[in-house]
């Protein structure tokens, strides 16, 4: 599968795991990879409970100090495709 | 505006009152549908649908109807998180709009509010989930967001996040005397000159497999299976309490702030009394209630004989309500008999943390209305509760100082007496 198909897929996966975490509703309605972070107010207890749901449907393991300030979308999927979501 | 000087003397004391009501229960969400039915008699006590009760001794409870709450959620642009700190959220927003103090179509801005607010149980909702989540996975399957969503304070914080109040945050825990003693607090915040505004009651909503799984085996819950029959608050048939949920919301203010901003005045808090039994962890006692009542008697400065009427714990268990009763006759003397008793718990279940604030929001609505519900279900009253018990119909009153008794599991009493706007 392409990096980009790969990428797609991550989209929509992540667009589902943060419809159910976020405790406030959020626009996706254009969510791409170069959507910005801020600007679809995720914050840092919803971008936590998101790489959980990751980690438990795809089994991989993401550590604390990988979760760095995430400016688009584009920079979670890069972090799940190198660690081989 | 807080005010930190802690030697108020009594003649800089304020007057409280109480400028807006929210109301989620089983038996209507607003104040006028409560109302209805509190005067009709309709409980809201029923069979449970929200869990599984196949393996539960106990098959009923007052439960808010299934997606209510949600529906108001999404007017707030909120998702459900827990039931107890969802409910909270609605009669919060409803108490603010009364008071005028929420504009849903304005923008929001910070508010020197205090949250000073009940549960018994808290989040148990998030506990439950959390717990299994634990159990199943280990650590690893514990969420990160699993302290903030699972503390007791998350129902206080999420409202002060909510709608914006800048005040003081924290949450008061004690049982069935939960909302009661947060109302005192915020009582006695505002009187002495602390803060200006509060907004207190309390919430709990426990049916969940775990929380009323664990309450089935406590013999204090009613083995009668007609819903309707159920609770019988100091019937001399009565069997035991009827588990409920339910959030009520009251704004305390100063009586300056509020008449200035030409606020709604729904009632007044006259006084507060609080006391701990340190006899016995579940049973009541007689000398720790007594205690209670007079404190607040004397805070509020009337006589026993002035009382319009007490809205008693009435639990409809045997402990409780013979205690309550030869409290009532011990602190009201050769005057019982002029005062009516009530209990609202055969309306909206027993609702632990809540009910202080459910019962209270439901006396000043008598208040405004010159007329106290019936006792549902009281056909043959206990001899043993020898107090003046208002029958099966509501009655009339003139309108004065209510008594609001809760006691709680681990000795709380607490007392509030409320008053109609003067």
């Amino acid at each position: 599968m392409s990096d980009t198909s790969k990428e797609d897929e991550l989209i929509a996966n992540l667009r589902i795991i943060i419809e159910g975490c976020a405790t406030d509703p959020i626009d996706l309605s254009n969510f791409s990879t170069t959507t910005k972070v801020q600007e679809i107010g995720l914050d840092s207890l919803t971008i936590l409970d998101m790489f959980y749901d990751i980690e438990q449907e795809t089994g991989i393991s993401i550590e604390q100090e990988e979760l760095v300030d995430f400016r688009t979308v584009g920079d979670i999927t890069t972090l799940l495709i190198n660690k081989g979501a | 505006m807080t005010h930190p000087d802690q030697s108020v003397s009594s003649s800089a004391r304020k007057r409280v009152v109480v400028s807006g009501m929210g109301i989620v229960s089983s038996i209507g969400l607003d104040q006028d549908t409560v109302w209805q039915n509190l005067i009709a008699g309709k409980t809201g006590i029923d069979t449970l649908s929200s869990i599984d009760t196949s393996e539960c001794k106990v098959k009923i409870g007052a439960e808010v109807p299934e997606g209510v709450v949600e529906e108001q959620l999404k007017l707030l642009r909120r998702r459900p998180v827990d039931r107890t700190l969802d409910q909270s959220i609605v009669a919060a927003r409803d108490a603010l709009t009364q008071a005028g103090l929420y504009d849903s179509e304005a923008e929001l801005e910070n508010q020197d509010i205090s949250v000073v607010f009940g549960t018994g149980a808290g989040v148990d909702h998030s506990l439950y989930n959390a717990f299994k989540l634990f159990e199943e996975k280990g650590p690893k399957g514990a969420r990160p967001t699993t302290v903030p969503r699972c503390m007791h304070n998350a129902i206080s914080a999420a409202l002060s996040l909510q709608f914006k109040l800048t005040g003081t945050n924290y949450m008061v825990v004690s049982a069935c005397t939960s909302a009661s003693n947060a109302m005192g607090m915020a009582f006695r915040m505002i009187r002495d000159g602390y803060v200006d505004t509060v907004l207190t009651g309390g919430a709990d909503a426990f049916f969940n497999p775990f929380y009323f799984g664990i309450w089935n085996n406590i013999p204090a819950l009613s083995k009668i299976e007609d819903p309707l029959k159920a609770c019988r608050p100091f019937g001399v048939d009565r069997e035991g309490t009827v588990l409920g949920e339910g959030a009520g919301v009251l704004i305390f203010e100063s009586y300056e702030k509020a008449t200035a901003r030409g606020a709604p005045i729904l009632g007044e808090i006259l006084g507060y009394g609080e006391s701990s039994d340190a006899k016995h962890i579940t049973s009541p006692d007689v000398d720790g209630q007594v205690k209670a009542m007079r404190m607040a008697l004397n805070d509020s400065g009337i006589n026993p004989g002035d009382l319009s009427f007490i809205n008693s714990h009435g639990t409809a268990t045997k402990g409780n309500d013979s205690c309550e009763s030869q409290s009532i006759r011990t602190v009201l003397g050769n005057g019982v008999d002029q005062v009516p008793v009530s209990a609202n718990k055969s309306y909206f279940g027993h609702s632990l943390g809540a009910s202080g604030a459910l019962e209270s929001i439901a006396s000043l609505l008598s208040l405004k209305h010159g007329l106290v519900p019936g006792n549902l279900n009281l056909e043959n009253p206990d001899p043993v509760c020898n107090v003046n018990l208002i029958g099966a119909n509501p009655v009339s009153i003139k309108p004065g100082p209510v008594m609001k008794n809760s006691f709680g599991f681990g000795g709380g009493n607490g007392v509030l007496i409320l008053g109609p706007h003067n």
